[in-house]
């Protein structure tokens, strides 16, 4: 059993390692990618500010995951619904089918994505992204929302009826305050998947319209400096800061049992 | 009543008090299984009815059908001179307390009391003075700030019950409510229910699979079996004078023989069976099979004059005792027959083994086509 | 009030019979499976077809290539070995890990949960990035390998196969660690010592008793990884490149530089292929008798 814990250990220690250097180095004074840094300065966060493209791939990132996202939320909760509560035939099928993009290989969606589009004409690299991220993002809230819906019970949504509300009021006031926790915590994979997204993404950008990961492979390839890795401690932050506001409101052991 | 616009009450039609609620000739399939055959109830205004029956008859299927959560293929349904059938739910007016309540986790007690008041656009004040009576009634004010989640069962039944009468419904459908709770605090609270059912003069319908439920809270008791209604009647009724065999059997105990019909005259039976000749009030054809029962708390002890009494003699096989009665079981009964009968205290000669004389009333005896 | 009298009158109304109209509940679901539909099934399909359409016409070129010139061939085998040893190596490192995390109490646990999930927001260019820089000369390993003593003078780290491995397994650990900690907390504790009680030595008990139960999560742990694995594309270009070719690679060449869309799509449909051959097997073997636990 020690031996365990002593495993578990050092796996943190593994997985956290690289993170841990990638933000000692943004903090570094020179320009070259040393660890242990030797000093202390914020002059790549300022640098940060100066990088347009690098601001702007963070900014369309970000709109296309939230974008994304809602929508994935609003179809892939109605579906879910209707699955449920077994309104529809082969719901299991169903379900299956709307998780199924979690299964492929990102690669292989980009590179179906980029053939489609190309195929009906379809050439706005913003359009493409945000139809193929709303697929990507999509097995998160189902798979979430099932879960939540699975536990809820439909008798409230009777009681609402007989005390007045319609069904889709109903809907509205009794389910959806209470399968929140499962709304946020699918949202929250469903961002985060939508922004850290690169194989489906690699494909449908173009030199204009670029997301946050391949701006960053970019910079890395073309002026390698720790600029990368303040964006990616900051990155790191938000992340973390996201998290600490999702376990306020949902508890991060129930989201990971999603 | 607050008129909102979910609730448009129209000029009330002439309705008859005896068909308040007025069910008829429904059949409601599902899928491939008929569930509900051609069935019809009217109940009375403030009447209390209870539908009773095992799981699979249909008495929570036709509750639904009331309340406008399910559509019936055939049939009408009438409130107070009111067609429903073809009205949404949510506008009719109806009040459902839940198996499991129901109660929304997100509210307070309060707040799942005024959910309806809210949803007809009630007034705030107004909602406010009415949660507040309802709690009264049911005796939870002091907990009207509460959530949910902390109260215990029989707690949270009792604000179900209130949110479902804040909103003075024209009828109340309870779906077994009393159901997970424990038997001491389930017979409290059906005759609190009763009280303030009474009270409030809400016509009533209680679904339940529990006959002495039915039977203590009742005004009529309809039987069900298999998507119908076996017998509607009052408890006396249903109990003492059952119209079928499988009204006699669901509700209460009872002894039954099985046997042919001997002869008869001037409503009088002669009936042939294992046990010996029984005579029973009835009138049917001779050689014909019947079942023939009695309620356990009719037979006695001991023989009695011919012209009275049934009299037969059977081997005691048990004795079970139940504290304020003991029930005797008797062998000799032939195949899924049996001889109950049901005796305050048990004379201390009485053994099992023993042979027993034991008589009741011809009066008493129910007599049945066997199925 | 009326006794026997069942009511079997009908009004008039009732006669016709009602059509049991389609619930329009049901189209609530439209949306996103229409949405689905035309924005995912439909370019995986037309991706499986062109797979089969050359410059020519429909031919298997693209097939034959991949299946048969040994080029191809080694490249597959290349992502298969990638996932094989990804997937040993997460499971070894994985299950002692997930074993304690789900023995562990309370505050601890959930605070070691959030440290095993947290890796996984962050971005796979991030990790990679900083996997780079502790393989550098002056990078950590390097500095931990001459100071412990089992090399003199730092080697090149970057670009190698090792580098990759060490990559491929900081990036799946969470994914392997993650389904076996949820089997595992539902792993009864009283039956281990049930069967020390009966005798069993923990070396035994593990055998007979831990591992058979925990096998659902092994099995979801084992798909999880092997599937994504063998398709890792992000990892095997940044950490090593051209110098190990995997399926994934050969791809995205494929589309970004040489254009040729058979061989691209073929290599997909193969690819596909294999990641959900081993999501049916998985399944397959968590719903065979004596597998599901309970």
């Amino acid at each position: 059993m020690g031996f365990c814990w002593v495993v578990l250990v050092a796996v943190l220690v593994f997985l956290f390692t690289p993170i841990v250097i990638v933000v000692a180095v943004s903090f570094s004074p020179s320009a070259i990618f040393a660890f242990p840094p030797d000093g202390f300065s914020l002059r790549w966060y300022h640098a940060i500010g100066n990088a347009d493209s690098l601001v702007a791939s963070v900014w369309l990132s970000a709109q296309i995951a939230f974008l994304a996202t809602c929508t994935s939320l609003t179809l892939g909760t109605l579906c879910a619904i209707a699955v449920v509560r077994g309104l529809v035939p082969a719901g299991k099928a169903i379900a299956t089918f709307m998780a199924s993009p979690l299964m492929l290989p990102g690669l292989v969606l980009g590179i179906a994505f980029l053939q489609a589009a190309r195929g009906v004409g379809l050439r706005d690299a913003y359009m493409t992204l945000l139809l193929a991220h709303i697929v990507i993002t999509m097995p998160f809230i189902m798979r979430t929302v099932l879960a939540s819906l699975s536990l809820f019970d439909f008798t409230m949504v009777d009681a609402a009826r007989m005390l007045g509300y319609s069904y889709p009021m109903a809907l509205w006031k009794v389910l959806v305050p209470n399968i929140l926790p499962g709304f946020i915590s699918g949202a929250l994979f469903a961002f985060i998947a939508s922004f850290d997204n690169y194989p489906v993404s690699i494909f449908l950008v173009d030199v204009r319209t670029k997301t946050l990961p391949i701006q960053l492979l970019n910079q890395l390839e073309m002026s390698p400096d720790p600029t990368v890795a303040a964006a990616s401690a900051l990155l790191i932050l938000g992340t973390i800061v996201a998290l600490i506001i999702c376990d306020r409101f949902v508890g991060l052991r129930r989201m990971a049992s999603m | 009543m607050t008129s909102g616009p979910a609730r448009a009450e129209p000029s009330p039609a002439p309705s008859t008090d005896a068909r308040y609620l007025d069910v008829a000739g429904v059949t409601k399939r599902f899928g491939a299984t008929v569930v509900l055959k051609d069935l019809s109830i009217a109940v009375e205004q403030a009447e209390f009815v209870s539908l009773l029956g095992p799981s699979g008859c249909g008495k929570t299927t036709l509750l639904r059908l009331i309340a406008g959560l399910l559509t019936a293929e055939l049939g009408t349904i009438s409130v107070g001179g009111r067609d429903l059938t073809r009205v949404a739910a949510h506008r009719r007016n109806i009040g459902v307390v839940f198996q499991n309540y129901a109660l929304f986790p997100h509210l307070t007690v309060a707040e799942n009391v005024a959910f309806g008041l809210k949803a007809q656009r009630t007034s705030k004040p107004e909602i406010e003075q009415r949660v507040h009576e309802a709690l009264g009634l049911v005796r939870m004010q002091s907990f009207a700030d509460r959530s949910v989640a902390s109260l215990s069962g029989g707690q949270q039944q009792r604000i179900a019950v209130a949110r479902a009468i804040v909103v003075k419904p024209t009828l109340l459908l309870l779906d077994e409510p009393f159901s997970a709770l424990d038997r001491k605090l389930r017979e409290t609270m059906q005759i609190e229910m009763r009280h303030l059912l009474r009270n409030l003069g809400i016509t009533s319908i209680f679904v339940t699979h529990d006959q002495d439920e039915a039977l203590v809270m009742s005004d009529r008791i309809a039987v069900m079996s298999e998507g119908r209604i076996e017998h509607l009647g009052s408890p006396s009724e249903v109990y003492s004078r059952p119209r079928t065999l499988y009204v006699m059997e669901f509700v209460g105990q009872s002894t039954r023989v099985a046997g042919r019909v001997a002869g008869g005259s001037q409503g009088n039976l002669s009936i042939d069976t294992p046990l010996g000749r029984l005579s029973a009030p009835g009138g049917f054809a001779a050689g014909a099979a019947v079942v023939a029962g009695v309620r356990p708390e009719a037979i006695l002890l001991g023989e009695g004059p011919e012209a009275e009494f049934n009299n037969l003699r059977a081997n005691l096989s048990d004795v079970v005792f139940f504290g304020s009665k003991t029930t005797l079981i008797f062998a000799g009964a032939g195949p899924g027959d049996r001889i109950l009968v049901e005796i305050a205290r048990l004379p201390q000669s009485l053994r099992p083994g023993q042979e027993v004389a034991i008589r009741w009333r011809i009066d008493d005896t129910m007599v049945f086509p066997a199925p | 009030m009326s006794t026997f009298a069942i009511d079997t009158r009908r009004h008039p109304a009732a006669v016709r019979e009602r059509r049991t109209w389609f619930d329009a509940k049901a189209l609530l679901a439209l949306p996103g499976l229409a949405f689905m539909t035309l924005a995912f099934a439909l370019p995986v399909i037309l991706l499986v077809s062109e797979s089969f359409v050359g410059p020519d016409g429909l031919t298997l070129d693209g097939y034959r290539k991949v299946l048969a010139d040994d080029y191809y061939v080694g490249i597959v085998g290349n992502s298969i070995k990638l996932a094989l040893i990804t997937t040993g190596t997460t499971l070894l490192l994985g299950y002692p890990a997930a074993f304690a995390l789900a023995r562990a109490r309370g505050r601890l646990q959930v605070i070691l949960f959030a440290l095993i999930f947290l890796p996984l927001t962050v971005s796979i260019i991030v990790k990679t990035f900083g996997i780079s820089i502790m393989m550098g000369r002056n990078g950590i390993i390097n500095w931990l390998l001459v100071n412990l003593g089992f090399i003199e003078r730092p080697i090149r780290l970057v670009f190698t196969e090792f580098n990759l491995y060490f990559g491929m397994v900081n990036v799946f650990l969470p994914f392997m660690i993650l389904p076996l900690y949820s089997v595992m907390r539902m792993l009864d504790q009283r039956l281990t010592d049930a069967a020390a009680s009966l005798g069993a030595g923990p070396v035994y008990t593990f055998a007979h008793v831990t591992l058979p139960l925990t096998m659902p999560g092994v099995i979801a742990g084992v798909s999880l990884v092997f599937s994504i694995s063998v398709a890792a594309y992000v990892t095997p270009s940044l950490l090593i490149g051209d110098r190990f070719m995997t399926m994934s690679q050969v791809m995205a060449k494929a589309y970004l530089n040489i254009r040729d869309f058979q061989l691209g799509a073929s290599m997909a449909v193969v690819l596909l292929t294999i990641a959900t051959a081993i999501v049916l097997a998985a399944s397959y073997l968590a719903r065979a008798p004596g597998q599901s636990g309970r």
